[in-house]
């Protein structure tokens, strides 16, 4: 079974990954390869995406880990608190750049110019990726009470015991999770550009403008080179870590108001950027943005954003099972897997339009680019899970008669629901978050939520700023609310 | 009679219903009864794709030359022409309402783009910020120190405006002056913003940034009135330095190797119709090509700029590439002028 299953991704990566891409690296053989590389100006960015993705992960690893502990146990509004922690995953960067320069921009709220500082680039990253950390983190963190019973009843002492058995046991999880913030920060697209100018553009901002304003393939394919080949080394070594078996813990009980105090306050100041965006909040404008003439009207971005979420989940939910089936046991594939989170998305799409001119402006491409970008995510979440069951399950289930297929879904699947769960929170994410839409040609009739606040901002004009502010609070909580319903609902299957 | 009308609306939709597809910029827009008015009077579809802004756009119908992906593209401006022909992407087509449009605007002798609109990138100040303060008095002044740290651009590798802001300044200071001006500019503070909107609503002072003096569009002061719900009868922004405004010409062309050239030739015309290019102004706020559109009320808020910056296609095209690198290694690297001429040679 793992093998079909594997064969399914293979097929599926074939068509929406290695095809394309193959025919734009194709177009980037020639003298500006070597050129590229000669250039000390793209090093200077390769440096700064490099301190940027190491400093990224270690400082959102730094908080995310207490953090999952605090999680572990039961408490009010723990639900809303999980919810919110990946909410900023999916708003759009150029509205979370006015949410932090409205606070502490050069005329910011509190008076305070952090513009172009490490400080606010950092912030702005733990900001973004704390929820992926956690969501990586956290089933193994409740994973982990049974061992760490266990290890207090020989007698350790409760930091002994962590020290001994719990940190060997997370360390493949942290590694994941670590992996994730770097793949995603190394190759940020605007935070750092929007929060402290030019200086900070990454090698992804590079490649882009190479790509897509320059047609410059042959300095594009060195830059894709490099990144490639360091995201793939860094994956690598995470591949490493080998993950223990863990049966899927419990929340715990005995948390009280407290934590969920202490916790808000957190929240508070994290996202105090997102309040400087709500104290804009203008329901007029919402209301004028809901029904608008001049733009696409939020009622009809709204529908399509949803529309989008779901019709991609259907191709990323078989896609992610399968994937977290085929790379249980095998390391290369796991590699393979994460190669959509390496590449430049760019990249991708003009390969498409390259490989693929029949389908331009088609909704299966468009489903497809969004799939691409938003299975390896789900599989994140499902790993851990699907890792630490034991073999001998399948097995019993097979020596009494379950064919694989059966085995996996009356045995293995109820087992891993709740991480399935946290998967798919995760990728809808992603597609409400947008990354899919920069990679094909889209239609003014398919406007979704993110592409509405950017069709606003593209206008001078008070009304189109107030709109894209409204809109962009919309998306927050819409999010917020996708997220909760999930949380909830895996409250119930831990 | 109803009987033949239905059989007429069946002929014309319900019979394979023709599609024509038009790729075109983040920034289309049109008033959807318009559209819907096209469709019903040509029996077609249309289709409209976006990709990214202007120059992505072009690059996407350019990589998919001999397969495109669309018949007509729109949006490509002057300061991309010559890509666009030297591509060869495109096919002649001498439309009739040619003769309606303004004839300095025709900038391509073999008909393969013809104007659909035109403006000017120009420097737009904050009155507000500026009731108290002296406004730069000549082009030269925005170097000084005392200017430089209050004006935001775009760079010019990733935004339209910042490129032809960009050449203004080489077409003002020359080509050996544009680089020392832009060395006083960086050492005087002057902020590079990513694009447009990043400029306009995070780093300008009307938006709660801290820069009074933004590069932005000549029409920019009249929308900021048309979106203002009656908060604004005089615009809250000018316009600074006619001198320095760069002359934007859009142009619509049919793809070579269209599916439907009989439909990509009627959504020219249409572009190029009276209700189309009166409509264009308060949706894209550009000029239109036409010379007898008339321009809504709002537009005695955007007067044409006397004297601005028109640069030759050709000129561009040959120079586009190293000004935007020269700019880059100055302004972003921080090389000194006369380095960056010596390595020219």
């Amino acid at each position: 079974m793992a093998r079909l299953a594997g064969g399914v991704v293979l097929l599926f990566l074939a068509f929406a990954l290695f095809y394309p891409l193959g025919r734009v690296l194709a177009l980037g053989v020639g003298e500006g390869f070597a050129l590229a590389l000669a250039n000390p100006y793209y090093w200077e960015r390769y440096r700064f995406s490099l301190a940027y993705g190491l400093l990224s992960a270690g400082l959102t690893l730094a908080v995310a880990l207490p953090l999952a502990f605090v999680f572990r146990r039961r408490f009010p509004l723990r639900g809303l608190f999980l919810a919110l922690s990946t909410l900023p995953f999916v708003l759009p960067t150029p509205v979370v750049a006015l949410g932090f320069l409205a606070l502490v921009g050069p005329r910011g709220l509190l008076g305070l110019d952090l513009y172009g500082t490490l400080a606010l680039l950092l912030w702005a990253a733990v900001f973004y990726n704390l929820g992926l950390a956690l969501r990586v983190l956290l089933p193994v963190a409740l994973a982990l009470e049974g061992p760490l019973q266990a290890a207090r009843t020989l007698g350790a002492t409760p930091f002994r015991a962590f020290l001994r058995v719990g940190l060997p046991l997370l360390l493949p999880a942290i590694g994941g999770a670590g992996l994730l913030v770097f793949l995603y920060a190394f190759s940020a697209f605007g935070v750092p550009l929007l929060l402290g100018g030019p200086r900070h553009a990454t090698l992804e901002v590079e490649v882009y403008t190479l790509l897509a304003y320059r047609l410059a393939f042959p300095e594009a394919s060195a830059l894709m080179a490099l990144q490639i080949l360091t995201l793939g080394l860094a994956t690598l070594l995470y591949l490493r870590l080998r993950p223990f078996p863990l049966a899927p813990g419990e929340v715990l009980g005995g948390g009280g108001w407290g934590r969920a105090l202490g916790l808000g306050g957190f929240f508070a100041l994290l996202y105090a950027p997102l309040w400087a965006l709500l104290a804009g909040l203008d329901l007029e404008a919402l209301a004028r943005a809901w029904t608008s003439e001049a733009f696409t009207p939020l009622s009809l971005a709204l529908v399509n954003s949803l529309r989008f979420a779901f019709l991609a989940l259907l191709l990323v939910l078989p896609l992610g099972v399968a994937y977290g089936v085929a790379a249980r046991r095998s390391g290369l594939l796991d590699l393979l897997g994460l190669l959509p989170l390496m590449v430049s998305p760019v990249a991708v799409g003009l390969g498409y339009l390259v490989a693929y001119p029949g389908l331009r402006g088609s909704l299966f491409l468009l489903l497809a680019a969004y799939a691409l970008l938003a299975y390896p995510l789900l599989a994140r979440a499902l790993l851990p899970a699907l890792r630490s069951l034991p073999p001998s399950l399948q097995e019993a289930a097979r020596t009494l008669g379950a064919t694989p297929l059966r085995a996996f879904l009356r045995v293995e699947l109820p087992l891993i629901l709740p991480a399935l769960a946290s998967g798919v929170a995760l990728a809808l994410a992603t597609v409400l978050g947008e990354f899919g839409a920069s990679l094909v040609l889209w239609r003014p009739e398919w406007t979704t939520l993110t592409l509405a606040i950017y069709e606003r901002l593209g206008r001078p004009g008070e009304g189109p700023f107030r709109e894209a502010q409204a809109a962009a609070l919309l998306l927050a909580f819409l999010s917020g609310l996708l997220f909760y319903l999930l949380d909830r609902g895996r409250g119930r299957w831990g | 009679m109803r009987k033949v009308l239905a059989l007429f609306f069946l002929l014309a939709f319900g019979l394979a219903q023709q599609e024509v597809t038009l790729l075109t910029h983040q920034s289309f827009s049109l008033d959807k009864n318009l559209i819907a008015q096209f469709e019903r009077e040509t029996g077609l579809k249309l289709r409209i794709l976006k990709a990214g802004d202007a120059g992505e756009t072009l690059n996407r119908a350019i990589l998919t030359k001999g397969a495109p992906i669309a018949d007509v593209l729109y949006g490509f401006d002057n300061t991309f022409l010559s890509r666009a022909l030297e591509a060869d992407i495109l096919v002649p087509y001498r439309s009739p309402e040619i003769r309606n449009l303004k004839a300095t605007l025709l900038l391509d002798p073999t008909f393969r783009a013809l104007p659909v609109d035109y403006g000017w990138v120009s420097l737009n100040y904050d009155k507000a910020f500026f009731k108290d303060r002296p406004l730069p008095k000549v082009p030269q002044d925005l170097a000084r120190p005392e200017y430089a740290r209050l004006l935001v651009v775009q760079n010019p590798a990733t935004s339209s405006p910042g490129l032809a802001f960009l050449m203004a300044t080489v077409a003002r200071f020359g080509e050996d002056g544009y680089l020392d001006f832009w060395a006083r500019l960086r050492d005087g503070g002057v902020r590079v913003a990513k694009g447009w909107s990043e400029a306009y609503y995070t780093h300008f002072t009307l938006y709660k940034g801290d820069r009074p003096l933004v590069v932005s569009y000549t029409t920019s002061p009249a929308a900021e009135v048309y979106y203002s719900e009656g908060r604004y009868q005089e615009p809250p922004t000018g316009n600074l330095f006619p001198e320095l405004a760069f002359f934007q010409v859009e142009f619509v062309g049919i793809l070579k190797g269209a599916k439907n050239p009989e439909g990509a030739r009627k959504l020219v015309d249409w572009l190029l119709s009276r209700p189309v290019q009166e409509n264009l102004p308060t949706e894209m706020w550009m000029y239109p090509a036409r010379r007898d559109a008339r321009l809504p009320q709002v537009f005695r808020f955007a007067p044409e700029p006397l004297g601005s910056v028109r640069m030759d296609p050709k000129a561009i095209g040959a120079n586009r590439e190293r000004w935007i690198e020269e700019w880059t290694k100055v302004v972003l690297q921080g090389q000194s002028p006369e380095a960056v001429r010596r390595g020219r040679r």
